[in-house]
């Protein structure tokens, strides 16, 4: 069934009754027109929030990398140098505007469009909680694998458009490194579609449980393996360091958008940031247990004594924060990790995709597969607790 | 409401992204962009017909692979826009003569009244009947593909199988051997 | 028609609408409040001080377009292994699940036949000009590329 923020608000009655209401004083059925009025301000919320993250995302990555060079990094502008994003805002847009004279100048306006679309589409299935998750689509993740690769083309056109050498060979290295790595993406993915049977964020959620032995990433020592791969290609995926190649400062000046100045710019450099939270977020969801709470305070239920709408509500923010906890904390695995580890040379990348994890993917995915069958179903842990409870364990 | 919102949506950007791979003859990498353009609208045109799963196909395969394909088989060319042509010929050769053109037209001619012979019995048993419930398209598939249809499974591996080996020896090196 | 299941999709468009107008809104707001003093030098594209000669679009190498092709060929296999995967965990609930191991098995080790070819061949080395071999004195060098 393809849930969606609709179909979470329908269930309390205030929601269907203002439906009701409205359609009644219009005189025609208004679910569509509300539905729209609805995801509108859920979409506003949802980029307000994410643009938000992008910006806290370039501070906090300047931060965290003086923190682990003994710097002191940004704190002149607001307490701790929080306001500087804002600074960085609006220098950005009282940036001239160039364009190179021999430039392409359609395909350079059009590739930070194409950049953010395709990060924004990404958006649309990020399961942020049971309910607030904008649309979860049954082909949910497939999906999201699909919209942004709309990234690659926007940075190969990019580096095509602005007919600089520096820029050419980025977009180049970017969009080949984007594609190779999709592949052992695409292969973790499968695995765990395969145990939880089913592509939407939901299924794959809802196979998982709030402490750690109820993940993926513990179900088999093959997910565990897979995680790994996993967060490698998608590292690599968005440019971040050690696979920064596509935009590496000190060979290619600035890679794909070393012509790029102002809001273009910025716009790269958002869809950037904003893809390193949907593919933690994404991680999380597949490996990490996603949005689920402890104790399964997360569905509202152990609030009975409140009413079932405030006591529904709880539980979402509950899940809103497990959420949003995982995914940063993974946000800053991949910022320590861009500023500990060097550059890789463009044939390691490739090695390290088609030799390596590839391969490991693959295995892994006969592996599950036979795990699943031999055992079905059943994780590490729920084996050894049914094996010490002295009940036939396994088959 | 919504369903015409994302069908016009989707069938003007086929539209606008095919008529451009046609009119846009100076620029190849123009032209690729406006097949992104399409080949995004088809994505959208089976999600309208409620087929989620061959959108997210289109949008993974074509969208993400094959656009991405022809930008480096362009660039293997060294970019579209050079006119000038490398291999000595004055112009492009254009495509086909007066007899292929005729040919061309009595195909058209004979296809279309073909393919409007079978439409017009399929309208005529049209009725409106709600769309089954989609929900589970994806599993639909997967059921069929093991079940009735394992053998094209299999054999669509094999045909993977040539294609990858195919690529590999025509993209590599001869070896010259003194 | 189904107009309620189609609303799903209602968050994508607008994501791509509200990214869209974004995008353009903040270029064309911009364009009121910055600077537009172009010079000829500030529109050069950019090679560290030096004036560039040529265009940058030049014939790029073979092996961009081989990773590509490779790259479609794992993402149909990819796309016709995501139904099945997520239909396993059912058959095997219904004890049929040894039919799709078997099924999924074969499909994935003839892709990794495939895989294995290519690397004995060496079609996944990036650097493929100079192969030394210290090991065998006749052929100490062979040049391939």
């Amino acid at each position: 069934m393809n849930e969606s923020l609709i179909s979470y608000l329908s269930q309390f009655e205030g929601h269907q009754a203002f439906v009701k209401m409205a359609s009644e004083m219009a005189g025609t059925d208004l679910t569509s027109t509300i539905s729209f009025m609805i995801y509108l301000a859920a979409v506003l919320a949802v980029v307000g929030v994410m643009a938000t993250i992008g910006g806290l995302g370039t501070y906090a990555e300047r931060k965290i990398s003086a923190d682990l060079q003994a710097r002191q990094g940004p704190n002149r502008v607001g307490p701790f140098g929080l306001l500087q994003m804002l600074a960085d805002g609006v220098k950005m847009i009282l940036k001239e505007d160039i364009i190179p004279r021999d430039a392409d100048k359609f395909m350079f306006v059009i590739a930070p469009l194409l950049c953010i679309v395709g990060v924004f589409g990404s958006l649309a299935v990020v399961p942020f909680s049971s309910g607030f998750i904008l649309t979860d689509l049954n082909v949910g993740v497939f999906y999201l694998l699909g919209i942004s690769s709309l990234v690659g083309v926007g940075i190969f056109i990019g580096g095509y458009s602005s007919n600089s050498k520096w820029s050419m060979l980025g977009g180049m290295r970017g969009a080949s490194q984007i594609i190779s790595y999709e592949i052992p993406v695409t292969l973790s993915i499968i695995m765990i579609v395969l145990i939880a049977g089913g592509m939407s964020f939901g299924t794959l959620i809802s196979g998982q449980g709030g402490f750690p032995h109820q993940w993926y990433l513990f179900h088999n020592p093959f997910t565990f393996i897979g995680f790994f791969v996993y967060f490698i290609g998608a590292l690599a995926e968005t440019n971040r360091a050690p696979f920064d190649l596509p935009e590496a400062e000190s060979e290619l000046v600035s890679g794909y958008h070393t012509e790029y100045t102002g809001m273009r710019f910025a716009f790269f450099a958002l869809a950037e940031y904003i893809e390193v939270f949907v593919v933690c977020g994404v991680a999380v969801a597949l490996f990490l247990g996603g949005y689920k709470v402890p104790f399964d305070l997360g569905n509202g239920e152990a609030f009975s004594a409140l009413p079932p709408i405030i006591g529904k509500n709880i539980g979402q923010f509950l899940q809103l924060g497990s959420f949003f906890t995982k995914t940063l904390a993974l946000y800053y695995v991949v910022i320590w990790i861009r500023w500990t580890l060097p550059r890789l040379r463009v044939d390691q990348l490739m090695t390290l995709c088609w030799k390596y994890l590839t391969p490991i993917a693959l295995f892994n995915l006969l592996m599950v597969a036979v795990w699943v069958y031999a055992f079905e179903g059943q994780s590490m842990f729920e084996l050894f607790s049914s094996m010490g409870s002295g009940s036939s364990g396994g088959h | 409401m919504f369903d015409s919102v994302l069908f016009i949506s989707s069938a003007v950007l086929v539209l606008v992204g095919s008529l451009g791979v046609l009119f846009i003859k100076e620029n190849l990498m123009h032209a690729c962009v406006s097949l992104l353009t399409a080949l995004f609208g088809v994505a959208g045109l089976y999600a309208t017909l409620g087929a989620d799963f061959l959108a997210a196909t289109q949008l993974v395969v074509y969208v993400g692979g094959v656009v991405i394909l022809m930008l480096f088989g362009i660039m293997l060319t060294g970019g579209g826009t050079s006119n000038e042509n490398k291999f000595g010929i004055e112009k492009v050769p254009g495509m086909g003569s007066v007899k292929t053109y005729i040919v061309a037209g009595v195909n058209v001619l004979v296809i279309s009244l073909i393919v409007i012979r079978i439409m017009a019995n399929v309208m005529k048993d049209y009725k409106a009947v709600p769309l089954p419930p989609y929900e589970s398209t994806v599993e639909k598939l997967g059921t069929l593909l093991v079940t009735d249809h394992v053998l094209a499974f299999e054999i669509s591996s094999i045909l993977l199988l040539g294609a990858l080996v195919g690529a590999a020896i025509i993209a590599r090196p001869t070896r010259r051997t003194n | 028609m189904s107009s309620h299941n189609l609303d799903v999709y209602m968050p994508i468009l607008i994501l791509m609408g509200v990214g869209v107008a974004l995008v353009f809104g903040a270029i064309i707001f911009g364009k009121l409040i910055r600077p537009h003093n172009p010079t000829r030098l500030k529109e050069q594209a950019y090679e560290c001080g030096e004036d560039p000669v040529g265009v940058a679009w030049s014939n790029f190498n073979v092996r961009f377009y081989v990773v590509s092709l490779i790259f479609i060929i794992f993402d149909v296999e990819g796309a016709l292994m995501f139904p099945v995967a997520s239909v396993f965990k059912k058959f095997n609930e219904i004890g049929r699940g040894g039919l799709l191991l078997c099924t999924l098995s074969l499909f994935v080790i003839i892709l990794i036949s495939g895989v294995v070819y290519c690397w004995k061949k060496g079609d996944l080395d990036w650097v493929k000009s100079f192969h030394l071999d210290l090991n065998k004195d006749s052929e100490s060098k062979k040049v391939e590329a």
